[in-house]
C-alpha cells in the first residue's frame, strides 16, 4: 500500500506522515493537481513529520502556511524533522 | 440549502425550541432537575457557581446565565432562586426579558422550601412549554446561522482532517454572512500572534495576547508552568515538535479568515464574521462559552471519542480518526477520515459538514442528544473559590 505524508499549505516545507514510514520507503504527497514522492532517509512514525524542501539551520519550519519552529542542523528532504532538529521559539511575554 | 429554524422576539433563529430552567446558584440545581424530568420540553442549565466568588466572577456568571437565556435555541425561560446567592436572579431575569422573551422566577425561600417550589415551577414550566410548541420552524437565510468549535480528546488525526474540515466551514458560513466562535485560550497558546494578525483591528489582536497572559499568570499565581505543561510527553511522542505546531492544529479550525473581535467569557459578539471568545479548553465552560455567545450549535472536533454535548446547543461530533469513526460510531455525526485517506478534500469534506450542520440547526438531531449525553456544563470563574 502507497504511504501517504499530508502537505497541508503549498508553502510548507514539511509533510505530516500518515502511516509509519520505514528508511528507503517512498512517501507520497498529494497536492491540488499532482502527487510527488519523496524517499525516507530514516524510519518516520505515524504523525511525525519529513521534509519535503531543503531546510538550512536557522531557517523556519513551515506548517500550516507559518511558522511553527526553527531549524537547529541542516535538514534534507526525506529527513525526519522533529525536537532533534528544531527549535520550539516560542515564549509567552 | 435553506436553515429552517424557531423565530425568537429580537430576529434570532433557534435550533432547538426549549424552556429553559435556569438556576442563579447551583444551591437550588435538584429544583431544576425535578422540574425537567416532570416537564417535557424543558432543559434545566445546571452548574455550580453563583455564589462565594469575587466580584468580578458574579459579574461573569450573571453575564453568562442572562445570554444563555438569550440564546436563540431557547424559547421561554424559568429562573430559579434560594434567596441569598450572589448572583442576583432579579438581574437574570430583567437581563433575559430584554430579549423580549418570557422568562418566569420562583425561589426557594420564598416559597417555603423544595416541594412548592418544584410544584409552582413546574406549572409556570408547563404552560410556557404548550406555548411554545405552538412555534413553527421558518426558512431564515444562512446569514442567522452562528456556530462556535472545539475539539477534544484530540489526536495526531484533528489537526490533520478534522479541525481543517471545521475552518473550511468557518470559511464558508462567514462568506454568507454567518458568525463563528472560537475560543480555547490554552490552545491559542503559542498561537496568539498569527491569529492577531488575522485581526481587522489590531486592538483586538492585543486582546487575544492578553487572554493567553491571563491565563499564564494565573497559573504562576498557583506555581504552575502552564506553558512548559501546554506541550505534554503525549504531544512530542504523536509527533507534535513545537507549541505554535500544536496552536495552529487547534486553530486550523478557523482557517485564516479574519477575526473581527475579541470577547470576555459569557460576552456576544455585536457583528457577523469569526470572532474569538475567551472559553477555557475545558470542554463543561468551553460549550456554555458558546452557547452563552449565542451559537445554535457547536462543530466539536475529536480523534479519539468525546461524547458529551451540551444541554443549550447541540454537539456535532466530527472525527477524523478511521479507527475511532467504528469503535465509536454511536457517538460520532461526521467521519472525515476521508481526508486523511485522500479520498476526499478538505473543501470537499467542508462543504459537506457545513450541509450536515445545518441540517442539525434545522431539526435532525446529534447523537448526544438522541442518548441523552448532554446534561452537564459549568460556568467559568477566574478567581478562586472563597
Amino acid at each position: 500500500m502507497k504511504k501517504y505524508a499530508k502537505q497541508i499549505d503549498p508553502m510548507d516545507n514539511v509533510a505530516t506522515c500518515v502511516a509509519d514510514v520505514s528508511a528507503g520507503d517512498e512517501v507520497f504527497v498529494k497536492n491540488t493537481n499532482r502527487e510527488v514522492s519523496y524517499k525516507a532517509n530514516t524510519d518516520i512514525q505515524f504523525g511525525h513529520k519529513i521534509a519535503v524542501k531543503e531546510i538550512k539551520t536557522g531557517e523556519f519550519i513551515l506548517k500550516y502556511g507559518t511558522a511553527i519552529g526553527k531549524a537547529t542542523k541542516d535538514i534534507k528532504v526525506g529527513d525526519w524533522v522533529h525536537t532533534h532538529n528544531v527549535l520550539d521559539h516560542y515564549e509567552v511575554v | 440549502m435553506d436553515f429552517y429554524g424557531y423565530p425568537r422576539p429580537d430576529g434570532q433563529y433557534g435550533a432547538r425550541n426549549y424552556v429553559a430552567i435556569i438556576p442563579a446558584t447551583g444551591c437550588v440545581n435538584a429544583v431544576a432537575l425535578q422540574i425537567e424530568k416532570l416537564v417535557r420540553g424543558t432543559k434545566a442549565f445546571t452548574h455550580h457557581q453563583g455564589c462565594l466568588h469575587p466580584p468580578q466572577d458574579t459579574v461573569q456568571v450573571t453575564r453568562t446565565l442572562i445570554n444563555l437565556g438569550k440564546n436563540p435555541n431557547v424559547a421561554s425561560v424559568l429562573v430559579l432562586g434560594l434567596g441569598c446567592e450572589m448572583v442576583k436572579p432579579e438581574e437574570v431575569v430583567e437581563g433575559i426579558k430584554a430579549s423580549g422573551k418570557r422568562v418566569e422566577y420562583v425561589g426557594v425561600h420564598a416559597e417555603g422550601g423544595m416541594l412548592p417550589t418544584i410544584a409552582k415551577g413546574a406549572q409556570l414550566a408547563a404552560d410556557m412549554v404548550l406555548e411554545a410548541s405552538k412555534l413553527r420552524r421558518e426558512r431564515a437565510g444562512l446569514d442567522k446561522l452562528r456556530f462556535c468549535t472545539k475539539c477534544g480528546s484530540s489526536d495526531t488525526t484533528s489537526g490533520l482532517s478534522s479541525n481543517l474540515v471545521v475552518g473550511e466551514v468557518c470559511r464558508l458560513m462567514t462568506e454568507n454572512g454567518g458568525t463563528f466562535i472560537q475560543g480555547e485560550v490554552c490552545d491559542i497558546m503559542g498561537g496568539e500572534y498569527l491569529l492577531k494578525e488575522l485581526c481587522v483591528d489590531s486592538a483586538e489582536g492585543d486582546k487575544i495576547v492578553a487572554f493567553v497572559k491571563d491565563l499564564y499568570d494565573r497559573g504562576c499565581a498557583v506555581g504552575a508552568d502552564v506553558r512548559g505543561s501546554q506541550m505534554t510527553e503525549g504531544n512530542v511522542a504523536g509527533g507534535l515538535t513545537t507549541l505554535i505546531e500544536k496552536a495552529m492544529g487547534a486553530n486550523a479550525k478557523g482557517q485564516k479568515v479574519p477575526i473581527q473581535s475579541a470577547i470576555e467569557y459569557g460576552g456576544v459578539p455585536m457583528c457577523a464574521g469569526r470572532h474569538i471568545v475567551a472559553t477555557p479548553g475545558h470542554g463543561f465552560e468551553n460549550l456554555t462559552g458558546g452557547a452563552a455567545a449565542g451559537a445554535q450549535l457547536i462543530l466539536f472536533t475529536t480523534g479519539r471519542g468525546a461524547p458529551n454535548g451540551h444541554p443549550c446547543i447541540p454537539a456535532v461530533k466530527i472525527c477524523g480518526n478511521s479507527k475511532t469513526n467504528k469503535t465509536m460510531a454511536s457517538h460520532i455525526d461526521v467521519d472525515v477520515a476521508s481526508v486523511i485517506e485522500e479520498t476526499e478534500t478538505v473543501k470537499q469534506a467542508g462543504q459537506r459538514l457545513y450541509e450536515y450542520a445545518i441540517e442539525v440547526a434545522s431539526g435532525t438531531l446529534t447523537k448526544a442528544e438522541v442518548l441523552n449525553f448532554d446534561g452537564a456544563m459549568e460556568i467559568l470563574i477566574k478567581g478562586p473559590v472563597m
